[in-house]
């Protein structure tokens, strides 16, 4: 069988790197022989239901409601979920499947409604290096967060991560992203599947099962660095 | 206290700065002559011409060429190292007080103070790209930030701005005398959602122009670069050349063709003096580390890192990449997956830097051979009696820079 990830809308949700997130994901499927095909998706295609991980990215105000209204009017995401397709949802990605989101103005925009989280405007940007204990059985996350808003979880719901150092979600709540059954959402960039090659492979396992590991201690090395650097 | 003893003050903290190794004294002097006298810039700008020049990628080069133009012709100063901030203004402007014309680098976001500050006779606005989006803002913001600038400008000022960059066009167009210039090219790898409504955008004719349901499009231009031929909407044409590399050198000697002709120096005169510019501030410049000589090129944010990698793709086999992520260069390096690293792909490629772990794995995924070196001693030790290109970030190559041999 061959794995499909989709990039959803990297012209409206690509500005700050996180294209590498799909770029880690295929990289590894490949050096470990796994047959995968990588489907990006345009403002103008329609979303696949049949696929199998769907990455969404960070991007500025206006891009991230085009690309809401684009993602509500087209429905692909939702089916996709109810055939078992998996998400990995970084900063405006994290707050489009929310129930709301702040715009210029004082706005409330609708999201997506798949995850039970609400996004406001927090009084002050959050920018700089996060690093969170995962609530999953990885090594400790490390990202770059860069973020306007604040996320809060509308019912219990599991944190991706405790944050050591940085803000995350805020609302006061210590935590930094959100794990479902089919959805990771965080606000690390980095990208953050660079920074933390246990995260790329966990995403990865939950869906093609136990795999082998793979040597890139390159990768290891750019997570140790960046962790450290924040613990001086 | 008068401003000419401020001056004095200023330039002897300046100096001891520069004698004590601290700095080249530039910001020393501006903020000395800032603190003490907050208004001197608009003293200084009275009875002056000042061309001002903003944008993410192409100040300095275009500063430069525009001071170099006009220079031909009148006696001119400018803020050649690229301080392009407050005190970098200040301090260009004390230095030479016959100069009856200024051609000033600004930040972008140091535009609205120096409209205000210099009222300025003409202003030059580049590009608007995604740069240091942890310190800066993101693009629309900045291009907010300029559209209401840009109303307190002079009545009688002039525009000359990019057509090629809806962001850009939609923060000028509000204003009366705009002189739009098109360079045939995407201007703005960012612009996927239309300035004004927001809407998807679209673009057209490979990425020349672009256009919205709500009616934002693309002005037509009153001067059109092609192939290195600058045509005017009166007829005008003119050969532009330059000796410094790549595509963007060419649009922005054409721009300061245009600017100086503004300023009534005659076409040709300003084409043949743009034509002689060879290096801007280390730029392109030649450095030489142990056995090898490196060529200096600066990249500092997806849009220069693609210019910059496609201009490098015809020089020397050997590539020393040099990345940190300082204020000034920006702390958050995701950026770099944004840039596609194809014109390294067949060349012997190392890498070295504060972020070269970012860098090496980013080039991993990408599938580019390469080595770590921990600077640019130990490359030249790798390589020996090499030529090669140094790309640079912005802290990298400005430390570099100040070792280049002036041509
Ligand atoms: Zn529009």
């Amino acid at each position: 069988m061959t794995l499909t990830i989709v990039h959803l809308l990297p012209e409206l949700l690509g500005t700050y790197g996180d294209r590498g997130n799909v770029d880690i994901l295929s990289w590894r499927l490949k050096e470990r022989g796994i047959a995968h095909d990588v489907l990006t998706i345009g403002v103008n295609d329609e979303v696949p239901t049949f696929a199998d991980i769907y990455l969404l990215g960070g991007g500025e105000d206006d891009a991230q409601i085009a690309a809401m209204e684009i993602l509500k009017r087209k429905d692909g995401i939702k089916r996709a979920l109810e055939n078992g397709a998996h998400i990995f949802a970084v900063c405006a990605g994290f707050q489009i499947l929310g129930e709301s989101f702040p715009a210029s103005g004082g706005r409330k925009i609708p999201g997506l409604g798949l995850i039970a989280v609400e996004t406001i405007s927090a009084a002050q940007r959050s920018v700089g290096e996060v690093i969170s204990e995962p609530t999953i059985p990885i090594a400790t996350l490390t990202g770059f967060e860069n973020h306007g808003g604040q996320t809060r979880f509308l019912e219990e719901l599991q944190p991706l991560g405790h944050v050591r150092h940085g803000v995350g979600n805020g609302a006061n709540s210590n935590v930094e992203g959100l794990v479902t059954e089919q959805i990771i959402a965080t606000y690390m960039h980095g990208p953050a599947l660079a920074r933390n090659p246990e995260l790329a492979d966990w995403v990865l396992a939950r869906k093609v099962g136990e795999m082998v590991p793979i040597k890139a201690p390159i990768f290891t090395q750019l997570h140790d660095e960046r962790v450290r650097a924040v613990n001086h | 206290m008068i401003l000419k003893v401020i001056i004095l003050i200023a330039n002897l903290f300046g100096a001891i700065s520069r004698m004590t190794g601290r700095g080249n004294g530039v910001m020393v002097t501006g903020r000395i002559i800032l603190k003490l006298d907050p208004g001197a810039v608009a003293t200084l700008s009275k009875n002056r011409r000042i061309v001002l020049v903003s944008g993410t990628n192409g100040k300095t080069t275009t500063t430069s060429l525009i001071y170099n133009a006009l220079a031909s012709s009148m006696r001119t100063l400018s803020n050649f190292t690229g301080a392009n901030l407050f005190a970098g203004v200040a301090t260009a402007l004390s230095k030479d007080t016959k100069a009856r014309i200024a051609a000033l680098e600004v930040d972008e976001m140091v535009l609205p103070w120096a409209i205000k500050q210099t009222r300025p006779e003409l202003v030059v606005l580049l590009n608007l790209g995604r740069d240091q989006l942890d310190r800066l803002s993101e693009v629309r913001s900045v291009a907010q930030k300029w559209k209401e600038a840009l109303q307190d400008l002079p009545l009688d000022c002039q525009i000359l701005a990019d057509a090629d960059d809806p962001f850009v066009v939609w923060s000028a167009q509000d204003w009366a005398k705009v002189i739009w210039f098109s360079a045939g090219v995407m201007g703005h790898i960012d612009a996927s959602t239309c300035p004004v409504c927001g809407h998807v955008l679209h673009w057209a004719d490979g990425g020349v122009s672009y256009s919205c349901e709500c009616g934002f499009a693309k002005p037509v231009p009153e001067w059109v670069l092609q192939d290195g031929l600058l045509f005017g909407a009166q007829g005008q044409n003119i050969e532009v050349k330059s000796q410094i590399p790549g595509h963007a050198a060419i649009s922005n000697a054409a721009r300061a063709v245009i600017a100086a002709s503004l300023f009534g120096v005659p076409l040709w005169i300003a084409a043949d003096a743009v034509s002689r510019v060879s290096s801007v501030d280390g730029r392109f410049g030649e450095l030489h580390i142990g056995e090898t000589k490196f060529r200096l090129l600066l990249a500092k944010n997806p849009a220069s890192w693609r210019e910059t990698l496609a201009t490098s793709a015809s020089g020397p086999k050997v590539v020393l990449l040099a990345v940190n992520a300082n204020t000034q260069d920006g702390k958050d390096t995701s950026w770099l997956w944004d840039v596609d690293y194809a014109p390294l792909q067949g060349r012997d490629v190392l890498v070295t830097g504060e972020r070269r772990v970012d860098v090496s794995a980013r080039l991993t995924v990408q599938e580019i051979p390469h080595l770590i070196v921990d600077n640019e001693v130990a490359a030249a030790k790798v390589l020996g009696a090499k030529n090669a290109d140094l790309i640079a970030s912005y802290t990298a190559f400005h430390r570099l820079a100040k070792s280049v041999e002036r041509p």
